[in-house]
């Protein structure tokens, strides 16, 4: 093995130790799961287990050899948020697990080719009018083509799998802004015209924000998918906020913000619907509001220890395994499981913060932020929709929920970060300058 | 830029530690509420789980069983409306109700138990519950309340423990959900439903949930009041005329009863006597002695109810004039009282004016490893000074000897009561006796109203005479 700086020696260090907690975390999981029901049959998730672990030291292992430098703390916290999903969708329906595991692995190499080009992503940011169009593309495509999946028509059928774009659609979107904010967020910031007193930016400067805003915002409405409309809207009004410091965006978007709300509840039932349940779900106990009260008792049930893996009532929930999984774990690890994995998000967050504040530039910078904040929003915005803090929106729980398109879109996520810590670690460890636009990694490997 | 990225993350990360707090709030403060909602399958799926545990009188007696799946009520209606009854149609009502927890083991110090039987496949079962109650003196009560609608209540003064809380007319619990007829429109009834329609409320558990008007025997409380102001009235010497006015309201008297002491005064139950001793100690101190005796509390509040409780109503002080004082003087006016009530004012004056928190838990018992929780006496109200109780206690001694509750007189036990003759719109007065024995060291209360039944002194103290003798002469 080639010895690279002794920095990346010590990051991947860190991860390796991480890694081993977060293995035997998963065994655990997996070993209680086996002694439920010790049959022959069941001795795959045993399996599934050791392989999972096995990749994800592989992927450490690769990294050490290629003497990548990204941050030592997000495959470990992730490693812990794959363990979580796998075993608790194997105690919901085994066939979940197997599933979720195949999108995982498929997540992993993803993620895998991602940080083997680490400094690439910058080239990203010459073709935003592109992501554009093929984001606008991949959100009208279910609307005509699209299969409706709990109410919202979001997915595409394409006959082995099916696929959601606006899983996809969220990434271009954050790299759309940050490249767009990127360039002219001084114009923004500071505004290159006056009117009644107040310095506004031209037209050319934001009117591209502004139309990206209206397109997402009306292809989720007609595709009835208020969670990604949400989760879209609030990573745009942090992106735009971080950017340009200008608390009248934030108040405009705000004001936008419920000005759509206002008019999607007068306009359409399923969004009415969701907001009464909000407010009073016992009325519709038996109905709509069937599910978030079922979260409820669910939530309550555990009490502070939980019931114990396998040993609670969680499938009374129906569709446990996507939206409201995190209901199920509450119930079965307890208030103190629910909140220990509400911090491992917290940490997530955290370093995802920490990796663009040491980013090299605004790009960099904000292309990180946007992602961190869409993770961290959609988080916020699922857990505070099963526990009836804000109305329910169906959005998975990143890296937990089952679902395919989001594991694999999350993992594009963190491959992104990964690569953008690996290029501050880069420019802090080098004396000499370091010529970007060659590949200067490549001859290396 | 970076500033603003600071202040984002932030934003975010407060936003999750509100979350963490707010799922905190769910789980522990509405956890309990969400648990035990009739919308939560998991208390269904739990229950056909678990074997029910058993309810035990304090002598062993079995009140409440499962047997073959079934639930069994051994003392049928004798005590349906304490011990209650479970109903996949009706949901769970009484005991059965306020002791779920502990009959299907869910309980903290179950948990381990819980683990414990699931790693070894043991069938998973439910505690022992043991309560206060006496079923041979809950069957007497109900024998000799008979055909008559009212409620008999034993309780030990000494602890709290309530041993009998009975109540007619009643119903058979074991029948509960079994067809009983058609309505008028051809649909099947249950024996619930026609329950529920009886116009004589057989579901209502007078014991505890009667509104009574307390009559005489609500002058055990003016006297306290009065005693505790001024001693001396203990000494005074009191002149009845037969009547009274007050404000030009006329106050009538059963009889003129001539020169009386305080002694003789409460023996004969003389109104114009205590109604004066009312309007003597005001409408705020009146009112005051009877929250003292706990007349507006529910003894449950801050624990978990055992039994429904309708706490007493008595009229604001402010908005009392004189003659609604006179009148709620001697029990008449808008008091309304429950029979434990009158029961636990009894209990003051019986263990030197502290009343002991009623409860009717024993214990809870595991049936493989023994008592899990055992009920600790503990003081709830302070009523009056142990010297005023004193002085009342001779007064009700004298009751009993020579004055209106001679019936309620027992050989070799000396017996403390107090009669009452409830005027009310229904018809005859309530028959209520009041009392406790034996008086130099009490060991037990009863309390006997029979409702229209005439004169406290005929008609409800010879039933507190037979509870008092089943009670004192079966021992502990």
């Amino acid at each position: 093995m080639k010895m690279f700086s002794p920095r990346v020696h010590h990051l991947r260090a860190v991860e390796g130790k991480l890694l081993f907690l977060a293995g035997a975390y998963l065994l655990a999981g997996a070993g209680v799961l086996y002694f439920l029901k010790p049959a022959p049959s069941t001795a795959v998730v045993l399996v599934g287990a050791l392989i999972t672990i096995a990749v994800f030291w592989g992927l450490h292992l690769f990294w050490l050899r290629t003497g990548f430098a990204g941050d030592p703390f997000l495959l470990p916290l992730v490693a812990v948020f794959s363990s979580t999903s796998l075993v608790f969708l194997y105690r919901l329906n085994p066939a979940y697990a197997i599933r979720q595991f195949v999108w995982l692995m498929v997540g992993l190499v993803t993620l895998l080719l991602i940080t083997r080009l680490p400094l690439r992503y910058r080239v990203l940011a010459d073709y935003k009018y592109l992501y554009t169009l093929t984001g606008v593309i991949g959100l009208l495509l279910p609307i005509f083509f699209g299969v409706e999946q709990g109410g919202a028509k979001s997915w595409l059928d394409l006959g082995l799998f099916q696929v959601q774009p606006s899983e996809f659609v969220k990434i271009l979107l954050v790299l759309f802004m940050a490249a767009f904010l990127a360039e002219n967020r001084l114009a923004l910031a500071e505004g290159s015209r006056t009117v009644m007193g107040i310095a506004l930016p031209a037209p050319q400067e934001w009117g591209p924000l502004l139309v990206m805003w209206g397109i997402s915002l009306l292809l989720l409405i007609f595709q009835k998918d208020l969670g990604a409309a949400l989760i879209y809207f609030s990573t745009f009004l942090a992106m735009v906020y971080a950017s340009t410091a200008r608390i009248a965006y934030v108040c405009l978007g705000g004001a936008l913000f419920l000005a759509g709300a206002a008019g999607s509840y007068a306009l359409f039932e399923h969004v009415r619907m969701r907001v009464e349940v909000w407010l009073n779900p016992w009325q519709y106990v038996e109905t709509a509001g069937y599910q978030v009260v079922q979260s409820l008792f669910a939530l309550a049930a555990g009490g502070l220890s939980g019931s114990g893996l396998g040993a609670g009532l969680p499938l009374f929930i129906p569709a446990v395994h996507t939206d409201f999984i995190f209901s199920a774990i509450t119930e079965e690890l307890g208030l103190a499981g629910g909140l220990a994995l509400l911090i491992i998000y917290m940490l997530f967050v955290y370093r995802g913060f920490v990796i663009a504040l040491g980013a090299r530039d605004d790009f960099a910078s904000l292309l990180a932020a946007g992602f961190t904040a869409l993770m961290g929003l959609q988080t916020f915005i699922i857990i505070a929709g099963v526990t009836k803090l804000l109305p329910l929106t169906g959005v998975t729980l990143p890296f937990v929920s089952y679902g395919g398109s989001s594991l694999v879109a999350n993992f594009i996520i963190l491959g992104l970060l990964l690569n953008i810590s690996h290029e501050t670690q880069l420019v802090n460890n080098t004396s000499g300058p370091i010529d970007f636009s060659s590949n200067y990694w490549r001859g290396r490997r | 830029m970076k500033t603003n990225i600071r202040r984002l993350s932030y934003l975010i990360l407060g936003s999750f530690v509100l979350l963490g707090f707010y799922i905190g709030y769910v789980n522990v403060f509405l956890g309990p509420v969400l648990a035990t909602d009739p919308h939560n399958r998991r208390l269904a799926v739990y229950e056909s789980k678990v074997h029910r545990g058993t309810i035990y009188d304090r002598r062993g007696t079995v009140l409440a069983q499962t047997d073959g799946g079934r639930r069994i009520y051994p003392l049928g209606q004798d005590a349906a409306q304490v011990v209650g009854f479970i109903s996949q149609r009706y949901g769970r009502v009484g005991l059965e109700s306020a002791y779920d927890r502990y009959l299907l083991g869910m309980t903290e110090k179950d948990k381990i138990e819980v683990i414990m039987d699931r790693l070894l496949g043991r069938p998973r079962v439910g505690n022992d519950v043991v309560v206060t109650l006496d079923a041979r003196l809950q069957q007497l009560a109900m024998q000799l309340l008979g055909k008559r609608q009212g409620a008999v209540v034993a309780l030990d003064p000494r602890n709290g423990a309530i041993l009998v809380l009975a109540s007619s007319p009643s119903f058979n619990p074991n029948t509960i959900d079994h067809p009983a007829g058609r309505s008028s429109s051809g649909k099947v009834l249950t024996r619930y439903d026609l329950l529920q329609q009886d116009k004589g409320a057989p579901l209502l558990n007078r014991a505890t949930q009667g509104a009574y008007p307390p009559g005489s025997t609500f002058k055990l409380i003016t006297a306290a009041g009065a005693l505790t102001t001024n001693p001396e009235v203990a000494k005074r010497i009191f002149n009845c005329q037969g009547s009274l006015i007050i404000d030009g309201f006329r106050l009538t008297d059963t009889a003129a009863h001539g020169s009386v002491d305080f002694n003789r005064a409460l023996a004969v139950s003389c109104n114009t006597t205590f109604a004066r001793l009312g309007l003597e100690v005001g409408a705020e101190r009146f009112y005051r002695t009877a929250r003292a005796f706990g007349l507006t509390g529910d003894p449950w509040t801050g624990n978990p109810p055992e039994v429904a409780y309708r706490p007493g109503t008595l009229t604001l002080p402010e908005k009392m004039n004189k003659p609604q004082l006179a009148s709620s003087a001697i029990g008449q006016g808008e008091v309304l009282v429950n029979p434990l009530q009158m029961a636990l004012v009894a209990a003051a004056i019986a263990n030197n004016g502290v009343i002991m928190r009623p409860h009717l838990l024993a214990r809870v018992q595991d049936p493989r490893e023994g008592v899990l929780l055992q009920t600790v006496p503990r003081p709830w109200l302070t009523a009056v000074s142990p010297e005023v109780a004193g002085i009342i206690k001779e007064a009700m001694v004298a009751v009993v000897r020579e004055g209106t509750g001679k019936e309620a007189a027992l050989p070799d036990i000396t017996v403390a009561g107090k009669t009452g003759s409830a005027q009310n719109p229904k018809g005859d007065t309530h028959a209520w006796f009041v009392g406790f024995a034996p008086a130099e060291r009490p060991s037990v209360v009863v309390v006997v109203i029979i409702e229209n039944g005439g004169a406290g002194g005929a008609v409800a103290a010879p039933v507190a005479r037979e509870m008092i003798r089943a009670v004192l002469t079966a021992g502990p």
